[in-house]
């Protein structure tokens, strides 16, 4: 009997990103007929405690003699766990946010990064605004989603393709000190500017308040990234106009079988509306499944390179395949439009796919680092 | 009482050789693992710049300026006491009486990957190979040279036109990746994984000698003496050779396209688009662009001025 691990995380506003990792994983493994592969759960935290997420992993391999684990970490968790798995000659499944640059972490065999990739959703949201004929723009962002590298590719999606940042506004980490007030002069010097935006869970519903209670609806061109428009926030967030748009790298709306079954399947089984989450977990019991396969295909226990580049399968955002120059995997992602909802809440809107990601994440790993690295250890979303 | 004692880390004594283990320093001692810093041989300018960096971080420093120095290392160890020791392309052997310090103490970070590329400079041999990776190998240190229990092996990519001084300059970067990782596996970890090297896929490479970097017109195809030259440069000032009875040694070439028939060795053309035309015993032609001879370094183009006039 095979075993696998998996590293769960908490997070205060995603109380739930625990449960639907674990239920998207457990779901997927019992459609694909692997339900008899033993699941071990441990706990990390936030992700920041290093020794509680080193301890976790370590018990997973030497005493469940697991021979993959799955980790909702950041890159920095994983560069901790390098040495274990590269020691274990073991794989580590990285279902990550994609909150840091995809190229901040070295190429390492035994770690394979299955990324939602908030930093290029964030690079390509830029160049939407791009198109849509903006020439300058401010990057907005706060005291926690600023710490990730995303804020780069924000800028310089924008930079490198035109247009010029003529402000920045980041913004307190807690209700009481979260204010666009900021905003004010910066828009009366360069109207029009697009607003290109960072941020995540009960911050997006804080930041479209504060746009409404300031500028009204609709006079505001906001750009989002992945986790921006993530639609379990977006359900309570009040609707700020149109004019909101940007990335997605999944969403409810996809009109597909693979992705209506997956939502079925998740809210017949759990009771539960299906979140990224549930998809991430969901996907990574597709990974394990496939690469499961093919190491019986090929008669071998190892995990070479050659085996991974071989992944490739259906998932409900579209076919999932292999970025092999930093073995990360990636997905069609998607133009979409907030909004509103009867209630005058947000929901998203599918305007069109984007095709040709290895060609954006060719662009965006060319992204010089100049030695920056992001401050936070913590798992993106986890706090 | 140091940063280290104060967090209840581990701590880390660093034995190295130069300039490669700088990065790897600034790393440990940024994380409070470092707690003191031993430089075998190295450049005088080098052993200052340790010797000030430790001074100022009031950390403990040792010069060991050559073999019989080390009787020295047993004290100058015990004195400071740490939980483990690296050494980073540290030139000597660690004598069996030193390593009694503690069985498992000892780590080295081998600029190869193992136990193929045992030896002392396994960045020559890793390109002369044409290896397409080469790895920073983390292993326990024994009392013999590289053959102590393997903990992993960490890659990174050669690139074809990747010098000895890019390899490097990569691995340096690496080193001081791999080594805050080790801290940090030693750190949390309750057991680290190791396991004997594999006696049958093992190679020991003693320092290159003058045959070792000699271009053999005869034996070598084109592409293996672009390799070769890409070994030599910078620290032998390129690969050693016979060019009309001249020895040179040749710094930059590459491989072109175009045929012959000619005796391996023979100068084809001195001004191929500026560069010297040597047939290669693949029928294949190499290019010179960069070589050094009694002149000094120069250029094929400079070469054949200077023996124009």
């Amino acid at each position: 009997m095979q075993t696998i691990g998996i590293l769960l995380p908490r997070s205060t506003y995603y109380e739930t990103i625990g449960f639907d990792l674990f239920n998207g994983l457990k779901n997927n493994l019992n459609e694909t007929g692997n339900d008899s592969i033993r699941v071990v759960t441990e706990n990390i935290g936030f992700g920041s405690e290093k020794q509680q997420c080193y301890r976790s992993a370590e018990k997973l391999l030497l005493e469940e003699n697991a021979s993959i684990v799955i980790a909702y970490i950041g890159q920095r968790g994983a560069q901790l766990l390098r040495p274990l798995f590269l020691a274990m000659n073991r794989l580590l499944i990285v279902v990550d946010a994609g909150a840091n640059l995809p190229h901040e972490a070295d190429y390492c065999p035994n770690i394979l990064y299955h990324s939602f990739h908030n930093s290029l959703g964030a690079w390509l949201s830029s160049k939407m605004a791009i198109a849509d004929g903006k020439k300058t723009a401010g990057m907005i962002t706060g005291y926690y989603d600023g710490g990730y590298l995303h804020t780069l590719a924000t800028t310089e999606g924008f930079i490198q393709n035109g247009g010029e940042i003529k402000f920045n506004v980041a913004t307190g980490f807690k209700s009481d000190t979260f204010s666009m007030d900021d905003l004010i002069p910066h828009l009366q010097n360069y109207p029009g500017s697009a607003l290109l935006t960072l941020f995540s869970g009960d911050f997006v519903q804080w930041y479209f308040k504060e746009l409404i209670r300031i500028f009204g609806v609709g006079n505001t061109a906001v750009y989002l990234s992945p986790f921006g428009m993530e639609e379990q926030m977006l359900a309570d967030a009040p609707f700020p106009g149109e004019t909101t748009k940007g990335v997605v790298t999944w969403s409810r709306q996809l009109d597909s079988e693979k992705n209506r079954h997956f939502i079925q399947t998740i809210e017949t089984n759990t009771n539960k509306t299906p979140t990224l989450f549930s998809l991430m977990g969901w996907e990574a019991g597709l990974l394990v499944d496939k690469i499961f396969r093919l190491q019986s295909e090929l008669g071998i226990k190892e995990i070479t390179p050659e085996l991974l580049n071989a992944i490739e399968f259906e998932s409900p955002r579209g076919t999932v395949k292999l970025y092999p120059k930093i073995n990360t995997t990636y997905a069609p992602m998607y133009n979409a439009t907030v909004i509103s909802t009867e209630n005058n809440t947000c929901q998203l809107r599918i305007d069109g796919t984007i095709e040709s990601i290895p060609a954006h994440l060719d662009e965006l790993t060319s992204i010089p680092l100049n030695d920056v690295e992001t401050a936070w250890y913590n798992s993106y979303v986890c706090i | 009482m140091h940063l280290n004692e104060m967090e209840g880390k581990r701590k880390i004594l660093v034995l190295c050789g130069g300039k490669f283990a700088l990065g790897a320093l600034q790393k440990l001692a940024y994380e409070h693992y470092l707690c003191g810093v031993g430089i075998g041989q190295g450049q005088e300018s080098v052993v200052k710049t340790l010797e000030t960096a430790a001074s100022t971080s009031q950390l403990p420093f040792k010069h060991f300026k050559d073999k019989k120095s080390i009787a020295e290392l047993d004290e100058w160890i015990r004195s400071i006491q740490p939980d483990f020791i690296f050494s980073i392309s540290f030139p000597f052997l660690i004598p069996s009486e030193v390593l009694a310090y503690g069985e498992k103490k000892f780590l080295n970070l081998h600029l190869g990957p193992l136990p193929a590329y045992r030896g002392p400079m396994p960045i020559f041999e890793v390109i002369r190979y044409q290896e397409k990776e080469t790895a920073i190998a983390v292993h326990y240190i024994n009392d013999a040279f590289d053959e102590g229990e393997l903990i992993f092996n960490d890659f990174i990519a050669i690139n074809p036109t990747d010098t000895f001084g890019k390899v490097a300059t990569k691995l340096s970067a690496k080193a001081a990746q791999v080594a805050i990782n080790l801290a940090n596996m030693l750190e949390y970890a309750t057991s680290i994984p190791s396991s004997a090297q594999d006696e049958n896929e093992a190679r020991y490479f003693e320092f290159p000698e003058e045959e070792d970097t000699f271009i053999n017109w005869k034996n070598m195809s084109a592409s293996e003496i672009v390799s070769l030259i890409n070994a030599c440069n910078p620290w032998n000032t390129g690969a050693d050779c016979l060019i009309n009875n001249s020895h040179m040694k040749l710094l930059s070439a590459t491989v072109s396209e175009e045929t012959h028939s000619a005796i391996p060795g023979t100068v084809l053309s001195y001004k191929d688009n500026g560069k010297i035309k040597i047939a290669c015993m693949d029928n294949r032609c190499l290019l010179v662009e960069t070589l050094s001879c009694d002149w000094g370094i120069v250029t094929s183009e400079q070469y054949v001025k200077f023996l124009e006039t």
